[in-house]
């Protein structure tokens, strides 16, 4: 699908987008622009696209809650105003797992299917953005990352995602889910795109104290490291593939070495206690008569009004308010909350480590890309232990990259990059390097008339 | 866990479950719960807690109030009495 009269024909609105803002009107006017536009002119009409849990200024921001529905912010997020600083032109608002709940891209009421077969799920939770960023060509995705919402859909859809250093990129406007793990980044199909938006949006922001004025350093590593935990229990084929890659690494120049990090596997159950004890505290604020769905009936008594309002959360979410609200109970707080903080800390040293000799390399998902019906087949716990790949290094804030290295059964295969802290841009630049030798596949190029 | 111990679990968070939510949730609470136990195999008798990833300053906002131009653009996200929120009983 090449032209924009056949997009058109084709475009379903709802499943790649929640919504669009007014200047969808003026698509494809846009797009007939960017076609005569180079790499070059990136910062002169390039489209941007926001998760929906990232707030726009008088553009609906739901998070894909419909507890937030109707929330219409009067300001923009610190990333988006500066990215339309830098003469990026909003493009709309992309669909996620509510909250950033989820690993699919299943927890929403319209849900994203994955543009290379839409038998397939995108992954999640930035479900939409990994979609938008797989159809239109001239296009940089704002997204988020919690446990790994950045990277999985980015591999299942086949683009590059790009998590960067915790505290790199202000979150002022971001719809918080968990505060100590969120981190804004980006998603594009050329990590050299990545990188020049990443240059543009980071660095301190007075409204954002987390957000920390250090620079990156660009620590080039010819080191491959393969924690054994890692790539063991892989699905047969996953594994078979990864591997191939790995040696095509090694033709290129890189060393390849193998390490052991035994206690690796606890990094799920601390991060998914963190994640739901300050998740259970952040959808405190969703009260039914500000932000968002209102429940008009004054006259009810506090509590139920309240609990009312919560009726509008979606399974997962409620799911995850009960776990959170209990691991943080008074009587249990050690055994759980604080219990995770200390693992995340002994995971950070251990982690540290390594990664002074080198980067830490793994496939994004133990698992091939879900069709949607495989998904239901999962418990909740079951779709948790998928994230193993991408919880450690978002549990400690490390900076990582997720990016195609092959293609099984025409679906993309993603991996994953990890570096120290602040050494953003190495990675970047790795994936670069690899890009010269390894072409991506999209099935869309929505922006290129022929 | 007991029904009694998840009903009141329930109530502090102001969750109101059907009777499908219920049991299904419950059951994986129970299950998820469980899993986060084998944390307690971990030696953490010397660790300090992770508060955040990476050190953040000890710097705080400065607590001034901000000039904000479009006060309607705020107040129109809820109920309104002559500029006061709206609320219910407490």
């Amino acid at each position: 699908m090449n032209s924009i009269e056949e997009f058109n024909k084709k475009q379903r609105p709802g499943d790649y987008y929640i919504k669009l803002n007014s200047e969808l009107v003026k698509l494809n006017e846009k797009l007939n622009i960017f076609n005569t536009i180079s790499q070059e002119n990136i910062s002169s009409g390039f489209l941007f696209s926001v998760k929906d849990n990232i707030c726009v200024k008088n553009v609906e921001t739901t998070a894909s809650s419909k507890i937030l529905k109707g929330y219409f912010p009067p300001f923009n997020a610190t990333v988006v105003e500066r990215m339309k600083n830098n003469g990026f032109s909003f493009l709309g608002k992309t669909n996620m797992d509510e909250f950033g709940f989820g690993s699919f891209g299943i927890n929403s009421e319209h849900i994203a299917k994955n543009p290379f077969d839409e038998r397939y799920v995108t992954g999640g939770s930035s479900s939409g953005a990994a979609a938008a960023t797989a159809i239109l060509k001239y296009h940089i995705a704002i997204a988020e990352s919690t446990g790994g919402s950045i990277s999985t859909p980015a591999a299942f859809c086949g683009v590059v995602g790009f998590t960067p250093t915790y505290g790199s990129i202000s979150r002022y406007g971001l719809i918080d889910y968990s505060n100590s793990l969120d981190k804004i980044g980006i998603m594009a199909r050329k990590s050299e795109d990545i990188k020049y938006v990443y240059e543009k949006i980071r660095g301190p922001d007075s409204h954002d104290t987390t957000c920390v004025d250090k620079k990156c350093t660009d620590t080039d590593k010819k080191k491959i490291i393969l924690i054994d935990q890692l790539i063991t229990g892989l699905d047969v084929e996953i594994e078979k593939e990864f591997l191939l890659f790995v040696k095509k690494l090694e033709n290129l120049g890189y060393t390849i070495e193998h390490r052991s990090l035994p206690f690796i596997d606890k990094a799920i159950p601390s991060y998914y206690i963190i994640a739901m004890a300050e998740a259970s505290t952040n959808l405190a604020k969703y009260t039914g008569f500000k932000y968002g769905l209102k429940n008009n009936d004054f006259s009810q008594q506090y509590n139920t009004f309240f609990t009312n309002a919560r009726e509008n959360l979606g399974p997962e979410a409620k799911r995850r308010v009960v776990l959170g609200t209990f691991v943080r109970s008074a009587s249990v707080k050690n055994l759980y909350y604080s219990k995770a903080l200390k693992v995340r800390s002994l995971l950070i040293n251990e982690l540290n480590k390594i990664l002074a000799d080198g980067f830490i390399l793994s496939p994004v998902m133990p698992i091939k890309t879900p069709r949607f019906e495989d998904t239901n087949k999962l418990s909740p716990l079951e779709v948790y232990k998928t994230d193993m790949l991408t919880i450690p290094p978002n549990l400690c804030g490390f900076p990582h990259i997720s990016f195609p290295y092959s293609y099984l059964h025409g679906m993309p295969l993603g991996a994953q990059l990890v570096t120290k802290h602040w050494n953003d841009t190495a990675i970047i630049d790795f994936v670069s390097k690899w890009e010269l030798s390894f072409n991506y596949d999209f099935k869309y190029n929505l922006g290129v008339l022929r | 866990m007991e029904d009694k111990e998840f009903n009141r679990l329930l109530k502090i968070c102001r969750i109101k479950l059907n009777e499908n939510e219920y049991s299904s949730i419950k059951n994986d609470v129970e299950e998820i719960i469980n899993y986060f136990d084998s944390l307690k195999s971990v030696k953490t008798d010397e660790t300090t807690e992770a508060f955040h990833p990476i050190l953040i300053p000890e710097k705080t906002a400065e607590d001034i109030p901000e000039e904000f131009d479009d006060i309607p653009a705020i107040l129109k996200n809820t109920k309104t009495y002559r500029f006061y929120v709206v609320g219910p009983e407490l």
